[in-house]
């Protein structure tokens, strides 16, 4: 197996992973619309996640940059620019005081991560089996 | 039947008791007196008040199938003879009913004499003194239920009208009136039959809760179509002045409540099944009515449901059971944070604040002998004050701010009245302690940290008095005002907040029940904005003095009379505060002061009177029922201990009718609801497009109605229509334009904005709708009697509109907006009123800003002292407003200030009231295709 079929399998589990941490953060978000978490807790457990996310998606984009897999990169880049725009601006943590004015949007875009993801997941896995079957010829 | 006078037999007499709200029997030949109605014919026997038959044609009124009929008025004069027997009829039913419940249901048949028309002579000459002594004492008006009969016989004669009725006004011909503003909201007309109470109590005081449409429509669709807002403003915690109608208190701990939306039983639900059932009002839950709901407990004896508060009042308080504890009702604590730094300690803030502690400690609520109380000074260190009860008091010094620790487990925290005299002691000499203390420096964050440690397994109130930028420990800030971003875009930054200690912080003291009271007294600037998100979210409030000099007599006078207010009211601790509402309707978002815990809950650690919530509301489907609630209820403990549950119960009708809503939208409770959300826009946009919004918020409603109620439809129009009850709508969002807090301005320090904006969003609507649109009195040439006392206390003025046409260059005038005074005094003032005002020889010798008034011997002097006064007094809230007078000839910057509040004038860029219009004008033809 070759440098790119080892980078996408390596790709295609972390992004299996982010699919998860956003499942996890959609859950909890209905959870709080629901009135099984209150605003602190949610807050406390939600913000945990929020830096390790970006710093793997971040991971990876760097992963793909240096391997010189530029479509991946690209497809990328979109959320990358978004992540750090947010971690700049200092809003990237969840606000317990805040969080019911702004749940709707916070769901939006985990849903829209989660589509992401989630066909970045199977982009990776294809591009995984192309560069395997390569391999192999 | 229908009054016990009418039910006795020979030689007895009902008397009303006022104390034990039931009737008093007499038999006048022995004297004798019993609580229960004499039996005057042995045919029929007592029969147990609890399960009375229920063919009985006289409790109709109370059962849904009476309802109905009711609802239908040609049954209702159909069944009316049933109730209205004949004078000399033989009195059958007379022993069934318990006298209150008569007295009850002599209103109701004198709302049928209205209806009935033929028997109102009769029952007009029987009824008087049961119809309003008992019930509704000094309540001389038509009581709504009243109206409601008579707007329904109208409305059977005239299909489909039965609101307000809607009267279209020209803009550009009528000037803003601003008496208009002192009217009440458009009434409320229910259903006939949707209360099971004929009081006049049975739906809630504007003051207590209103919404912007008192009819509510029944879809999103047509909600969205009248562009109108939806919401609640409310301050369910208000002050009552004397003389006012005090809250009911239910006593008993029967608290009946829905099964399914937890809803309390209030006056609009339905009686079913005999009475042995209640359907709930919001879900249509059919519950069981509690066995004690009809057992007096006091008396140990069948009560009366009617007589019950709940049923007849909309705001009451239910005392709780134990269900309603985490824990035992909580003692309230004060804990003060006193700043005595140098900066403090030169303004002389330390001296007053203390004195002013020292003198009202015992208006400090500590009615059962359990409040505490605990006093921290600070600067870059800490000092605790250890009191022990019965001995010397000593001051322990903690300057590792890092690692907060209390130096002493017990005695910080004491007993308010078994240490009174050592917490006087050491009041009176606290301020001279610390006199010659030349630390600059605040340790704010570390005091807030050591008071909420002081106080964390209580909770309770810590009062924070800071006189400069919080600069050691946690919570620093640093100085970010920066005049060159003032009037920009990225303006609003400086009015979020720069740390996140301060919000972190807010969410422990939520968790612990700390709220925490902030007095602000910096001269210089103080990040304002974001020392408010303490009190912001901890449900407390904001006081701020810029440039505090306790030198000033005004001043000192000012903050003394406010946090002396503040010490002395009766605070709610330990609340949540829940609204709830009939199907379909949903609340989506809260504005004010609380931490939202969850979708619909509202913690609130402390809640100080006077302080108003906004609520946005959506319509999440089509209304079928004819009339909505929403209730508010908020558990809490008060300070003397006592678990207990305010309600607050609204019913608005449903209406399909565009015309309806537009007739039916309250001006004042929109322009409440608005200022909320201009604020928050402000904030997390940027101030330009709050104030756009707000522009645009008003061109829609205008847009919408000239579309769909003038003939001009959507083609240009020479009128800019809008309906009567909404003309003063586009003058408040002027004045909300020009506000302070929101206003267009490079000058405006983002202290004293952000404090503004604190202002909008906290405000009762008395308070706010001066504060948006000040009134202005003309006093050298006001009616005689005004400032005189009158019927209702002294006579003010009739009010001006806001612009300087009418200031004369002779004249003396008072512009207010509830948190300043200005007395104008134009340039040729006469040198007697100079003499007579001020006791000063001319115009020259009198110096601007602030100042106290003299009080002399004639009666000029004294009738605008009164008016002064009761200016000051008349409204709700601890603020008590400083007099500043303007020269017209001096002081720019104090001139210009007065000035602004005329907000009908050109201020710089911002547009007159004329132009405003002519704008607004322009814009909905424009965009009407």
């Amino acid at each position: 197996m070759g440098g790119a079929g080892w980078l996408f399998l390596f790709a295609v589990l972390m992004a299996a992973g982010l699919l998860f941490t956003m499942v996890f953060f959609i859950i909890m978000f209905s959870d709080l619309e629901c009135d099984y978490i209150n605003p602190i807790d949610l807050c406390n457990k939600l913000n945990q996640f929020v830096l390790p996310e970006h710093i793997a998606h971040a991971f990876l984009c760097v992963l793909f940059l240096l391997c010189g897999q530029w479509i991946a990169f690209l497809i990328n880049a979109p959320l990358l620019g978004f992540n750090v725009n947010k971690i700049r601006g200092g809003n990237h943590m969840y606000d317990a005081t805040e969080i019911f004015r702004s749940l709707p949007s916070h769901k939006k875009e985990s849903f829209i991560k989660l589509g992401f993801y989630l066909l970045s997941f199977f982009y990776y896995l294809y591009r995984m089996i192309v560069a395997l079957i390569a391999d192999s010829e | 039947m229908a009054s016990p006078a009418q039910q006795l037999p020979p030689g007895w007499t009902a008397e009303w008791d006022a104390t034990h709200q039931r009737y008093l029997f007499i038999e006048t030949t022995t004297g004798h007196t019993q609580w229960e109605p004499p039996v005057g014919n042995p045919e029929a026997p007592p029969q147990p008040q609890a399960s009375p038959p229920p063919a009985q044609h006289s409790k109709r009124r109370q059962y849904a199938a009476g309802q109905t009929q009711a609802y239908y008025g040609g049954d209702a004069l159909g069944a009316a003879p049933a109730q209205y027997p004949a004078p000399g009829a033989p009195q059958q039913q007379s022993q069934l009913f318990t006298p209150g419940l008569a007295a009850v249901e002599g209103q109701f048949s004198q709302q049928q004499g209205v209806v009935g028309g033929g028997q109102q002579s009769y029952y007009g000459e029987q009824q008087p003194e049961y119809i309003n002594a008992p019930q509704q004492p000094a309540y001389p008006h038509h009581s709504p239920a009243q109206m409601g009969a008579l707007a329904d016989q109208f409305g059977q004669m005239n299909m489909g009208i039965k609101g307000p009725r809607l009267v279209t006004t020209n803009l550009l011909t009528v000037p803003p009136e601003p008496r208009e503003l002192q009217q009440p909201p458009p009434e409320i007309v229910l259903p006939p039959g949707a209360s099971v109470s004929p009081s006049p109590f049975s739906n809630a005081d504007s003051s207590y809760q209103r919404c912007t449409l008192n009819a509510i429509p029944t879809t999103n669709a047509l909600l969205n179509k009248s562009k109108l807002p939806l919401g609640l403003v409310l301050s369910p915690y208000r002050s009552l002045k004397e003389g006012e109608e005090q809250v009911p208190l239910v006593t008993d701990t029967v608290i009946a409540r829905c099964r399914r939306c937890r809803t309390y039983i209030n006056p609009y639900v339905q009686f079913i099944d005999g009475g042995n059932r209640w359907r709930c009002c919001m879900c249509s839950l059919s519950n069981e009515v509690p066995q004690l709901f009809d057992w007096d407990q006091v008396r140990n004896q069948p009560g009366d449901r009617w007589a019950r508060p709940e049923l007849n009042h909309a705001v009451v308080e239910f005392v709780a059971p134990t269900e309603y504890m985490v824990r035992p009702p909580q003692p309230a604590v004060y804990v003060f944070l006193i700043d005595v730094s140098h900066n403090a300690v030169q303004s002389g803030m330390v001296a007053t604040a203390t004195r002013t502690i020292l003198e009202n400690l015992e208006r400090i609520p500590d009615e059962n002998g359990r409040t505490r109380v605990a006093l921290i000074a600070f600067d870059t260190s800490l000092y605790f004050f250890s009191v022990p009860a019965g001995g010397e008091s000593s001051m322990l010094v903690v300057s590792d701010i890092d690692d907060i620790f209390l130096p002493k487990p017990t005695d910080l925290l004491v007993n308010l009245s078994e240490s009174r005299a050592q917490l006087e002691a050491l009041l009176g000499r606290l301020s001279d302690i610390f006199q010659d203390n030349h630390t600059i420096g605040s340790a704010l964050g570390p005091a807030l940290q050591a008071g909420f440690q002081l106080m964390n397994p209580i909770g309770g109130k810590i009062i924070a008095l800071s006189s400069s930028l919080p600069s050691v420990g946690a919570g620093a800030l640093k100085n970010r005002e920066d005049p060159k971003i003032l009037g920009t875009t990225k303006e609003s930054g400086l009015l979020q907040a720069a740390s996140p200690f301060y919000k972190t912080f807010a969410i422990e003291c939520s968790r612990a029940q700390v709220c925490v009271d902030m007095f602000l007294f910096s001269s210089s600037y103080q990040d304002v904005a974001t020392l408010a998100c303490l009190p912001h979210y901890t449900a407390g409030q904001t006081y701020y003095y810029p440039a505090f000099n306790a030198s000033r007599t005004e001043d000192a006078l000012k903050f003394a009379h406010e946090f002396s207010e503040v010490l002395a009211q009766p605070i709610m601790l330990e609340a949540v505060m829940r609204i709830r509402a009939s199907k379909n309707l949903r609340m989506s978002s809260f504005h004010g002061n609380f931490f939202v815990r969850s979708t619909d809950l509202l913690a609130m650690p402390a809640v100080p009177q006077d302080l108003s919530y906004a609520v946005e509301i959506q319509i999440e489907d089509t209304i079928t029922a004819p009339f909505v609630v929403f209730q508010t209820a908020i558990l809490h403990t008060t300070c003397y201990g006592e678990r207990r549950i305010r309600v607050v119960t609204t019913a608005l009708p449903t209406s399909s009718n565009l015309s309806e809503i537009f007739a039916s939208a309250d001006q004042v409770a929109i322009a409440g609801l608005l200022a909320n959300k201009a604020v928050e826009r402000s904030i997390t946009h940027k101030l330009e497009d709050s104030r756009d919004a707000l522009f645009n918020k008003l061109v829609e409603i205008l847009q919408a109605y000239k579309a769909s109620m003038t003939a001009a439809g959507a083609g240009a129009s020479a009128q800019l229509a809008v309906s009567d009850n909404l003309k003063m709508l586009p003058v408040l969002i002027l004045g909300l334009l020009k506000n302070v807090g929101i206003r267009q301005s490079a000058q405006i320090s983002p202290d004293i904005r952000a404090y503004a904006q604190n202002l909008l969003t906290s405000l009762p609507c008395q308070l706010l709708i001066p504060y948006i649109y000040p009134t202005f009195y003309s006093l050298h040439n006001m009616p005689a009697e005004c400032g005189t006392v009158g019927e209702h206390g002294v006579i003010m003025p009739p009010p001006l509109p806001l612009t300087s046409e009418r200031l004369e260059r002779h004249g003396l005038f008072l512009i207010e907006d509830g948190q300043t005074i200005f007395l104008w005094v134009g340039r040729d003032a006469v040198p007697q009123l100079i003499i007579d005002v001020f006791n000063l020889p001319s115009y020259e010798v009198l110096r601007g800003g602030k100042m106290t008034l003299p009080v002399l011997d004639n009666s000029f002097n004294q009738r605008v002292n009164a008016i002064v006064q009761k200016t000051r007094e008349m409204r709700r809230g601890p603020y008590y407003p400083h007099l500043y007078v303007v020269k017209e000839d001096a002081e720019p910057l104090l001139r210009l200030w007065a000035l602004s509040c005329l907000i009908q004038d050109r201020a710089d860029v911002l547009p007159s009231y004329q132009q405003f219009i002519s704008q607004l004008k322009d814009k909905v033809n424009g965009s009407g295709y």
